[in-house]
């Protein structure tokens, strides 16, 4: 009891001084500090005299921001520079957190990745200034995307009617999730001329690969579907697309053609997609491994010439080898359930590249310095570097361009991850097809021409709108999903490896039910018909 | 070790036994070492699919020049080697008299400091607070944020505190007192040269922490001049730890292409840059080794 | 050593002095704790008060006091878990499996150090056991799924090649305790045996000499000498793995969790990372981290009382 009392004593006194010391530490304002700086509306540079700003933003351990080529041109151009408090990526989110806990907040987030319950959070509390004033009055660039694409709009509007983030803007990229491929060498061998189209041809093809030797090496250790789970999912890289089959666009939250919204683990479909998968297990047409190999596992086996169809980004990168326009582009198939397979598209926003936090004395020239990478100079310098040394103008007036020899020889993206912030982090942004123009090989052209044919021309969309919960919702949703989402992902395990029978279906989705599943459909329902209404 | 002696037949049995059992753990904890080395020079497709399985195949170098021609490893090598010293060094001056002090019975209050030390290792107040008292402490993108918070461990100061109570005679303790000896001079003459053994396993156990820390240098550093090899090492592999999920998230383009091709150099690196980071520190094993020999303490006590 | 001849010393420890004496006399011990105390109250009392999060609903920019009261929100989300019963006999197996296997063995490879002549083999053995210590989890998971993969993995072809069927390894949720158990034994026994072999040095060769004359062989030197001098250390080892009953990694049971084997593999801690990843849910984890610690501090101080009335050995 005494060790108790003298413990309790101490504590409070810790944690009284701790709080105080806390208390007095932070809160500058910003305003009393800044002096007055004329911000020009439009050209460069965008203030006389020059200023410093600090920034935080996620790094990927290749070059010091400081020594990046784009970031001292745009400092020399616009007279704004600044000081970077970089994390590395993997870790950028705990960082993140600790200087929103601590107050020490630098002037601008980039790249931030700042959710939607951050921004909203965040936002009515004043650490993150509302910019939709500043657009309209600083960010031309930026404000004529927002004309000319409402739901961007939308989608970056809290729901107090606050924009509190710059997005990432990609309408250029389609895929929802890397595509599958199909093994280019084993159709061959096979003699297939035309691609699946329904789950029963796709069964077949499947089928043949595993029986009819495709690799010539006179053993049966063909592969005919294989997939990699993440502590994330199960084999999602290869769900997304078989789930399309049977009507279902999305793994969690989909909205139908009604605007319905729908929770995917609960549908009929899924129920459908889940007995497909058994048959492909217990015939031995989905790798046995697929619950348990390592991403590396899976790419030896592409590598050895075993896989008849994969998930990846291309699929020269799982089976080794240089591009090739010889393993097409899977294209989505359908089940008899459905007249059309569902296809997933990326719905190419990304919220929360970039925020202005009440610290910061210059918002205006913030404003402004983020507008220009809206801009197709602004997003060319940040995408592709400086002209002149990784590319050159072939006819500026059209905007062609033409490849510059690597400097030093070596892989060019390596090379353009030292000039550039904007390689492998959600950079405020926008690509436009113009970036690219010249610059595209013939592997660019025939992937393009493959996600045109399958999926774009085929009713690809996205699946459900960028959008905000309330911070109600959203952690309500976060304490429902702990226990859902573990049960989904243990279950869908289990049919697809027959552990449970698909007879199991009913009390499965009463267990869903009970876990919250109604809730979190509402929650979304709701939140889709403010966003649809705004 | 006891060298006078003939020794009997079952004494010789035991012997062999004692040999046969430390053999084969010898087989059995060598061979996966034996596996990084080799799958550190090897082809990560030979590794992957299972064909390399004891020696090197496909030899390449490649991984090894990836971590080397980093040039911030370096760098990162001098700073580990800096925050392990003072770190240790720091340690040391902080748990061995304490736990000299615990250890000893006539210590009024003992059982309070006790309490008071062992409760921190239940309950603690988390990351942001800790964080905000370094931070008031000015701390921040300093060495001694890496050290200061890692002063001492309860852990290690329970462990000394055993050792001194049970290895050093109450009897040697007593006689000195009653030759007038102070408790400084008791403690810096008599018990620390006869506590070799137990101060190699601190600096031992301390040394290892911070030569393997990342986590402080992660949240408390932010100039990357400063970081530790650990941390250099880290982000090189990043980009393969992020790849596994690169199928998840419906994500840019730019970033799934980036892991996506990243993920490929950092399979090949993982082995090297286990052989990097812990050869150093294996090596300096053997060297104290010598403290843990049976005898050396009393040894020192009758020189 | 030098002894002053000057009887200075002011307290004779022949009687039991006062207690005024008591602290007077060993003022020097107070000094030889200052840093200590000062460290544990700076760095570990100090940051306390953040522990009444898990009470509350923590938002980082309101600050941990500015948080809005939540009573035991949290606690009763985490105890109406579904899987919470799940989760605790997960933990509790998994963690006195390891016990079970992992802390008798770095005391018997430190004994059979202890029992061969010092050379070149001794270095060895002692130098490679402790290698593994380093290699990080990424790479020691990633080893793992390697050796055990069904198509190709070292131990699957070898069990194979003798003629069994090899079990799923991987994904049998049977197997998944003896996997991570087993593995973690491999990397960390000959770490283990560090403070035991520091403990044995502390014997006296006058023992073994005595006990040499009188005939007693070695396995009887062994157990009568040895072990008894190393039983302390034992004891308190002991005390403090189980006041860490409840703390099992996530990293590297993560990395080999799945779908398939997650109804043995899953435990407290990775359950709440996996809450974690959703939205940093501090409060939740908090209030998690609170309820662990209740626990263990339940188990220590019962097993600290078990070995203070059986043995002289205890924490206080």
């Amino acid at each position: 009891m005494n060790i108790r009392s003298k413990a309790w004593k101490l504590l409070m006194v810790g944690g009284l001084g701790a709080s105080l010391l806390a208390g007095c530490g932070g809160s500058d304002e910003a305003a009393n500090s800044a002096e007055k700086v004329t911000v020009s509306k439009e050209g460069f540079p965008i203030v006389e005299t020059p200023i410093k700003l600090t920034m935080m933003a996620p790094d990927v351990g290749i070059q010091n921001w400081e020594d990046m080529v784009v970031l001292q041109e745009m400092a020399k151009k616009s007279n704004v520079s600044f000081e970077y408090k970089n994390a590395p990526k993997e870790s950028f989110d705990t960082k993140k957190n600790l200087v929103f806990a601590s107050e020490d907040y630098p002037d601008v987030f980039y790249a931030a990745g700042l959710t939607p319950s951050e921004q909203l959070k965040y936002g009515e509390q004043g650490v993150l200034i509302p910019l939709e004033g500043l657009i309209d009055e600083y960010a031309p660039n930026f404000k004529a995307l927002l004309d000319e694409y409402p739901d961007v709009r939308k989608s970056i509007t809290a729901p107090d009617g606050h924009i509190y983030s710059l997005p990432v803007v990609e309408f250029s990229q389609h895929w929802y999730r890397n595509p599958m491929w199909y093994n280019g060498e084993f159709l061959e061998a096979l003699g297939i001329d035309k691609l699946p189209e329904t789950t029963e041809e796709l069964y077949d093809y499947l089928k043949r690969v595993k029986e009819e030797d495709p690799n010539g090496n006179g053993k049966a250790d063909e592969i005919p579907i294989s997939s990699v789970t993440t502590s994330a999912a199960n084999v999602r890289d290869i769900r997304t697309w078989l789930l399309g089959a049977f009507g279902i666009y999305e793994e969690e939250i989909y909205v139908d053609d009604s605007d319905v919204v729908h929770f995917t683990p609960v549908e009929e479909g899924y129920k459908q997609y889940l007995e497909y998968m058994n048959r492909l297990w217990t015939d031995g047409l989905l790798d046995p491994e697929s619950f348990s190999q390592t991403g590396e596992q899976k790419k030896a086996k592409g590598q050895n010439n075993q896989l008849g169809l994969f998930s990846d980004w291309h699929a020269y990168m799982t089976k080794g080898g240089e591009p090739s326009d010889k393993d097409p582009m899977f294209l989505p198939v359908r089940s008899e359930y459905v007249d059309k397979a569902a296809i997933a598209k990326n719905r190419g926003i990304t919220t929360g590249a970039f925020a202005i936090t009440k610290t910061n004395p210059y918002p205006e020239a913030s404003m402004r310095w983020v507008d220009y990478l809206y801009s197709y100079e602004g997003a060319l310098l940040f995408n592709k570097g400086p002209e002149g040394t990784l590319w050159e103008y072939e006819n500026e007036a059209d905007r062609t361009k033409k490849a510059l020899p690597v400097p030093g020889g070596g892989d060019s993206e390596e090379y353009r991850s030292t000039l550039t912030p904007n390689y492998g982090i959600p950079a405020p942004t926008v690509s436009m097809d113009d970036i690219t123009k010249g610059l595209k090989n013939d592997f660019d052209l025939w992937v393009e021409k493959e996600t045109k044919t399958k999926l774009l021309d085929n009713g690809a969309r996205a699946p459900f709108p960028a959008l905000f919960l309330t911070v109600e919702e959203q952690s309500e949703i976060n304490s429902l999903n702990s226990d859902l989402s573990t049960y989904v992902k243990q279950m869908e395990a289990k049919f697809i490896t027959g552990a449970e029978p698909i007879s199991g279906w009913g009390a499965y989705v009463e267990t869903l039910n009970k876990m919250g599943a109604n809730r979190v459909k509402e929650i979304n329902q709701a939140a889709y018909d403010r966003w649809k209404a705004s | 070790m006891i060298t006078v002696t003939q020794e009997s037949k079952g004494d010789k049995v035991f012997l062999i036994c004692t040999y046969i059992y430390l053999s084969v753990a010898l087989l059995i904890v060598l061979y996966p070492l034996i596996y990084i080395l080799s799958a550190s020079i090897s082809s990560p497709q030979a590794v992957n699919s299972g064909q390399m399985w004891l020696f090197p195949k496909d030899v390449t170098w490649a991984g090894y020049e990836l971590v080397f021609n980093n040039p911030k490893i370096w760098n990162g090598y001098l700073n580990t080697i800096i925050y392990t010293f003072v770190g240790t060094l720091l340690n040391l001056a902080v748990t061995l008299p304490a736990a000299y002090a615990l250890s000893r019975s006539d210590f009024f209050g003992r059982g309070w400091f006790m309490a008071f030390i062992l409760l921190t290792m239940f309950f603690s107040g988390g990351l942001v607070p800790t964080y905000l008292v370094v931070k008031n402490l000015g701390l921040i993108d300093t060495m001694g944020a890496l050290i200061l918070p890692a002063a001492a461990s309860v852990w290690n100061i329970v462990v000394a505190r055993t050792f001194f109570q049970s290895a050093i005679p109450k009897e040697l303790q007593e006689a000195a007192h009653i030759d007038g000896c102070t408790n400084l001079k008791l403690f810096w003459r008599i018990v620390l040269p006869l506590s070799a053994p137990i101060i190699a396993v601190m600096a031992l156990f301390y040394g290892v922490g911070h030569w393997n820390s990342y986590f402080p240098s992660l949240i408390y550093l932010n100039s990357e001049d400063k970081y530790p090899l650990q941390m250099v090492l880290r982000q090189i592999l990043v980009l393969q730890e992020m790849s596994a999920e690169t199928t998840g998230a419906a994500i840019s383009g730019d970033i799934a292409q980036a892991m996506n091709s990243k993920a490929e150099t950092a399979s090949l690196i993982k082995y090297g840059v286990i052989v990097v980071s812990t050869l150093p520190i294996i090596a300096v094993y053997p060297f104290l080794q010598r403290y843990f020999v049976q005898g050396v303490m009393v040894g020192s006590v009758k020189g | 050593m030098k002894a002053s001849k000057s009887p200075g010393a002011e307290l004779p420890l022949l009687k039991k002095p006062s207690r005024r004496a008591q602290v007077l006399g060993n003022w020097e011990l107070y000094l030889f704790m200052l840093p200590a105390v000062l460290y544990f109250l700076i760095f570990h009392y100090a940051p306390m008060y953040g522990i009444q999060i898990a009470f509350k609903n923590f938002v980082p920019s309101r600050g941990i006091t500015g948080s809005e009261w939540v009573g035991f929100d949290h606690f009763e989300r985490f105890f109406n878990s579904y899987y919470f019963w799940d989760l605790i006999w997960n933990t509790f197996s998994i963690s006195f499996y390891e016990l079970a296997i992992g802390f008798p063995l770095p005391i018997l490879l430190a004994l059979a150090f202890n029992e061969v002549r010092n050379g070149k083999f001794k270095k060895t053995v002692q130098t490679v056991t402790y290698a593994p210590h380093f290699i990080s989890v990424i790479v020691m998971a990633g080893m793992i799924i390697t050796f055990l993969s069904p198509s190709n993995g070292m131990i699957v072809m070898l069990i194979e090649a003798l003629g069994f069927n090899a079990p799923q390894f991987l994904t049998d949720p049977a197997w998944f305790k003896t996997m991570y158990v087993l593995s973690g034994v491999w990397q960390s026994t000959g770490w283990g045996t560090i403070i035991y072999l520091a403990a044995l040095s502390g014997v006296d060769p006058q023992q073994h000499e005595a006990a040499i004359v009188d005939g007693a062989s070695r396995f009887k030197r062994v157990l009568h000498i040895n072990l008894p001098s190393i039983l302390p250390t034992i004891t308190i080892m002991l005390i403090l793995n189980m006041g860490n009953i409840l703390t099992v990694g996530y990293e590297k049971i993560l990395l080999l969790q799945n779908s398939l084997n997650l109804e043995s593999s899953d435990v407290i801690s990775t359950y709440v990372y996996r809450a974690g990843l959703v939205d940093a849910q501090y409060s939740f984890s908090t209030a998690v981290g609170l309820f662990n610690s209740i626990i263990n501090v339940i188990l220590l101080v019962t097993v600290n009382w078990i070995a203070r009335r059986t043995s002289e050995n205890s924490l206080w």
